[in-house]
């Protein structure tokens, strides 16, 4: 290759191999990705605000949460899930509390840690109100434990 | 040339790497996320601020699907089809209007396939919509979706489809099992209809073959009911309700819608006036039901119903071994009967039949029930046409006996008859008399020929 | 030394690519292209003498793993899930319709390239002496490639896959003694259904790609014993002058012996014992018309690869792969087809199963086999084999025939029915 162009082949060449090696890439991490999942969806209406009583929370196990109603303060929605390894935990009326079976992990009523190894509060989920009226979850928006949706019923 | 080499490896490089681009383009673009964009502007209208609207317009554009592993479907629609729950969408044009009267089958729980039929994988129009080659299950004309409704409620009456009640009353009367198979019982001449649901769902041939068989299938063997525009739509309905879908539980046991009409029938199929009466109407012997719906809660009456003795010990009330929609059934009954309705159910009772009588009636009804009637007729005139058989149609039975004798009659029942051929070159005829005795007990079979000498013409008498 | 280049020479440890050293060493130090040779003869490199079938064929291959790969990664080999898979690649995973298009496209090419390549092989009598057992394994790799073919073909798990299997194997039962017994195994059942899709599963992606693999790097490995691409047929003209190489340094010294090249041009210590390493003994100026693979053997070999990934991108973007309904046993499509390489076969059985469908593919596969042993003719040209030419011609002319018969005319019931009158209600 004696004739000197304003970029040479060698280099055009290798700019072409990393762009389309880039590409490729970029394209294999999206085709690995899934579009859709099979598995219950993130988010998902779970009934009316009416069909829900005040005082200790209903418990959804098939979603895994809490759902709270204040007479005050409104609706708020607690994960279930323990953050330590994952056990479900229960409420319990008797200290207002939530006991987790595997280890003995306790969070108060706000989700924080009471004592147990657990590192972190329960989750707590966003809660609207959906078009048609109907109380809807979305477990990919955590919330803080403050977090309460109020419903002119 | 060899200079050249480098050159034509950079330009098909470029080639492959432009191809690759076409790609992703091509892959990148799906009409579903323009329809998802448009959907968020019109959600976005109705929010009240600006934060909100930016956040609802800027939503993530996401495949929305709904599993339903009880009916073995994964449905995409709501996909593009956004606003169906959404109150607000009711002018929206589609694909984002509201769906009215969804409750109690919101999509999370039933899909939409099920009952508009279409292809749940599918994420863009057309192949969504199922009008595409080697999709058995197209999306259902809008006057044809209330068919669907007979995929899983399959007794009683449904309500707001009078036609699959029809249609299925049609079938057992007209007598189409004589050739077709409907859940093991039939005859073959014809196709087993048992899945006629799932093969065939295009409702505008069904309706015509039903109105002139022949016009669709050339040289059908089936006659010319002359159905009636309601009866080919009500026995469309049902032919479209055909299917054995397995179905979860949760979805098979909704069978029954429990409806006052058919707690009715059960009512009067159980003979409850018997031993009941209602507003003072009927027997003496239990309590009056109109009082004990008006005094007991519906759980309390389903449990007297499951189990009598629970509740009083020593009752002389048997316990029936019915479903639980059946008894929700019987209890809707009670809760609106009136003295009216015990007055008819006590005017219907027929007398009690002699033995022979009995039989008569019961060969009647396997008559209609298994088909005969399909090709001897409702009075047993025959004239179905049969071409190249001796005669040319299907003899009437109104003088079987002037032929042969009833011990004849009851062999040709059960070992079938291929009727004579009218000319051997032509080919033979298409219909012929099945064998039965594989279906039909002996005592059915010899209740038939009961019923069939009972309407014999008698010879002119000399 | 600046470190970044340490490291830079750590992994690169040749010398620069401008000195013919390093270009040397770019072949015979690199685990992946030291199959070549480090310099090919010139004419060997002419398109016209190979149209690179061998390399397409082998670069489809490479294709058809990595879609493959991908495609594993969302199907599941189970009934009905394959199907739901089919149709989730279609409308959900990105890229799946471009990549199962690709995958397909370059089966049927892989197909097609090997018979093309065979057919080359043939007419420019490449098999001959001593090359005889590298045509058998050639004719292994055919059959491998089919195999995979065929056991692709029914994973879609639709009408069109399980009847073609049904109809494939069926014809497979009818050899004497093992036939049913190969079609139990393969089926894992009596008829095609859970089983027969998980054995030809893995048969897919684990037993035959690993066979292949294996054969083919004999059938590489051989070539390159045996010299390489072999002398154009247009050179056998030119008598080919005994080659001596001169083992000593260049010619400043005497020279230390003067042995006969090597067929692979490897020589090694058991050739040559000099006590100095190979480069400084071994004159790089032994053949005329010798030149470095790199860039003339590389270059060339980049374009098909290139050519070959174009096409069956630019096909795969727009002719889609077919996927008719779910498999249904219970309704046999008219007619039921075998998949297109095998159309021939199918012809031939619908005159006679053991005949046509037994008795002559088994002859046939064992005549290619005997080709290069039951040729005596040494020569090459093409003016000394005209009958070894015609015969072959015939043999490929009547596969041609039999497979556009089966496939363009043959109707329901395998009626013979030209194409071109319309076939009305056709269900």
């Amino acid at each position: 290759m004696k004739r000197r162009s304003f970029v040479s082949w060698g280099t055009a060449g290798l700019v072409a191999l990393c762009s389309g090696i880039g590409v490729s890439l970029a394209a294999v991490v999206r085709f690995l990705t899934p579009s859709v999942f099979y598995e219950p969806p993130q988010t998902f209406k779970i009934g009316d605000p009416g069909d829900f009583s005040y005082g200790p929370p209903t418990f959804l196990s098939e979603e895994k949460i809490f759902v709270f109603r204040d007479r005050e303060k409104g609706f708020a929605v607690a994960s279930a899930v323990c953050t330590h390894l994952g056990c479900t935990v229960g409420y319990f009326q008797s200290d207002e509390r939530f006991h987790c079976p595997c280890h003995g992990s306790v969070f108060n009523a706000d989700g924080t840690v009471q004592h147990g190894p657990a590192p972190r509060p329960l989750e707590w989920f966003e809660v609207t109100l959906a078009r048609d009226g109907q109380l809807r979850v979305d477990k990919d928006h955590a919330v803080p434990a403050s977090y309460r949706l109020v419903v002119s019923s | 040339m060899e200079r050249r080499l480098p050159q034509f490896f950079f330009a098909l490089s470029m080639i492959v790497l432009a191809l690759m681009l076409g790609a992703i383009w091509q892959a990148g673009s799906p009409t579903w996320k323009t329809y998802q964009q448009e959907f968020h502007r019109l959600e976005a209208v109705g929010e009240p601020n600006a934060a909100a609207k930016s956040d609802v317009v800027n939503a993530a554009l996401v495949i929305r699907q709904d599993l339903l592993p009880g009916l073995q479907r994964v449905d995409r629609c709501t996909t593009c089809h956004l606003g169906a729950e959404d109150p607000t969408m009711k002018n929206a044009p589609q694909p984002f209007a509201f769906h009215a009267n969804l409750a109690p089958h919101i999509p999370a729980r039933f899909g939409c396939t099920v009952c508009h039929g279409g292809q749940g994988l599918a994420t863009d129009k057309q192949n969504a919509h199922g009008k595409v080659p080697f999709w058995q299950e197209p999306l259902l004309p809008r006057e044809y979706i209330r068919a669907s409704c007979g995929r899983c409620h399959k007794e009683g009456e449904v309500p707001g489809v009078p036609e699959l009640a029809d249609g299925r009353r049609l079938f057992e009367t007209q007598g189409c099992r004589g050739c077709h198979k409907l859940n093991g019982v039939g005859g073959t001449i014809g196709p087993d209809l048992t899945e006629e649901g799932a093969i065939r769902r295009f409702p505008e041939w069904l309706e015509r073959h039903f109105l002139d068989p022949n016009a669709v299938s050339r040289n059908s063997p089936m006659p010319n009911f002359h159905f009636t525009k309601e009866q080919a739509r009500a026995l469309t309905f049902y032919m479209l309700s055909l299917t054995s879908e397995q179905m979860g539980t949760y979805y098979s046991s909704v069978r029954l819608i429990p409806s006052a009409s058919y707690g009715r029938e059960l009512f009067v199929e159980k003979n409850c006036i018997a031993c009941h009466s209602i507003g003072g109407v009927g027997a003496k012997n239990g309590p009056d039901l109109g009082q004990a719906a008006k005094q007991h809660s519906p759980g309390w009456l389903d449990e007297q119903l499951v189990n009598p003795q629970l509740i009083y010990p020593g009752s002389t009330m048997p316990a029936y071994d019915l479903e639980t929609n059946a008894r929700k059934a019987i209890i809707a009954f009670m809760a609106s009967a009136t003295a009216e309705d015990a007055q008819s159910i006590l005017a219907q009772r027929t007398k009690p039949l002699t033995p022979e009588d009995a039989a008569i009636e019961a060969g009647k009804q396997s008559f209609a029930r298994f088909g005969c009637v399909g090709c001897h007729g409702l009075q047993l005139q025959g004239g179905v046409p049969n071409p190249n058989s001796q005669g040319g149609e299907v003899p009437s039975l109104l003088h079987a006996s002037d032929d042969y004798t009833k011990e004849e009659v009851i062999k040709i029942i059960q070992n079938g008859k291929v009727p004579p051929v009218e000319n051997t070159a032509k080919p033979a005829a298409p219909l012929y008399m099945p064998p039965w005795k594989s279906v039909l007990t002996d005592e059915d079979i010899h209740r038939i020929a009961d019923y069939l000498w009972s309407l014999q013409k008698k010879k002119d008498a000399w | 030394m600046n470190p970044f280049r340490e490291a830079w020479q750590s992994i690169v440890r040749r010398d620069p690519l401008s000195t013919d050293k390093g270009k040397s060493e770019l072949v015979f130090l690199n685990v992946w292209l030291h199959i070549h040779p480090a310099k090919v003869k010139k004419e060997n490199l002419k398109v016209k003498h190979t149209f690179y079938l061998g390399f397409i064929t082998f670069f489809l291959f490479l294709i058809l793993v990595t879609t493959g790969v991908a495609l594993m990664v969302y199907y599941r080999p189970q009934s009905p899930q394959a199907y739901q898979d089919m149709k989730d690649l279609q409308f959900v995973v990105y890229l799946g319709t471009f990549l199962r298009n690709m995958h397909r496209w370059a089966a049927h090419g892989m197909v097609i390239c090997v018979f093309l390549h065979m057919c080359r092989v043939f007419y420019t009598g490449s098999y001959k002496r001593p090359r005889q057992f590298n045509w058998v394994i050639g004719v292994v790799l055919f059959l491998l490639t089919l195999g995979l073919s065929f056991t692709g073909y029914l994973l879609p798990w639709d009408q069109l896959a399980f009847w073609a299997i049904t109809v494939g194997t069926n014809i497979g039962s009818y050899a004497p003694l093992m036939g049913a017994r190969i079609r139990e195994l393969l089926l894992g059942g009596h008829t095609v259904g859970e089983s027969a899709l998980l054995r030809f599963y893995v048969l897919h992606v684990a037993v035959l790609p690993a066979l292949i693999t294996l054969f083919t790097m004999v059938h590489f490995w051989r070539m390159r014993k045996d010299g390489g691409l072999s002398r154009p047929v247009w050179k056998l003209d030119q008598d080919e002058p005994a080659q001596l190489v001169t083992i000593g340094a260049p010619a400043t010294i005497a020279p230390l012996a003067a042995v006969p090249a090597s067929q692979d041009k490897t020589y090694g210590l058991m050739e040559v014992v000099t006590g100095r390493p190979i480069f400084e003994t071994v004159s790089m100026e032994e053949e005329e018309d010798a030149v470095f693979s790199y860039p003339y053997a590389f270059f060339r070999e980049g374009i098909a690869l290139l050519v070959t990934v174009a096409t069956v991108m630019a096909v795969s973007l727009f002719w889609k792969a077919p996927l008719e309904e779910l498999a249904n046993p219970a309704k046999t499509p008219n007619p039921a087809k075998a998949p297109w390489y095998f159309l021939g076969l199918q012809e031939l059985v619908s005159h006679s199963a053991l005949l046509g469908g037994v008795i002559v593919p088994t002859l046939a596969v064992l005549a290619l086999i005997a080709i290069p042993y039951i040729d005596s003719n040494p020569s090459r040209r093409p003016a000394d084999r005209k009958w070894a030419i015609r015969a072959f011609t015939l043999f490929v002319v009547v596969n041609v025939v039999l497979i556009i018969v089966g496939t363009f005319f043959r109707g329901p019931g395998w009626a013979f029915v030209p194409p071109w009158v319309h076939i009305a209600g056709a269900e």
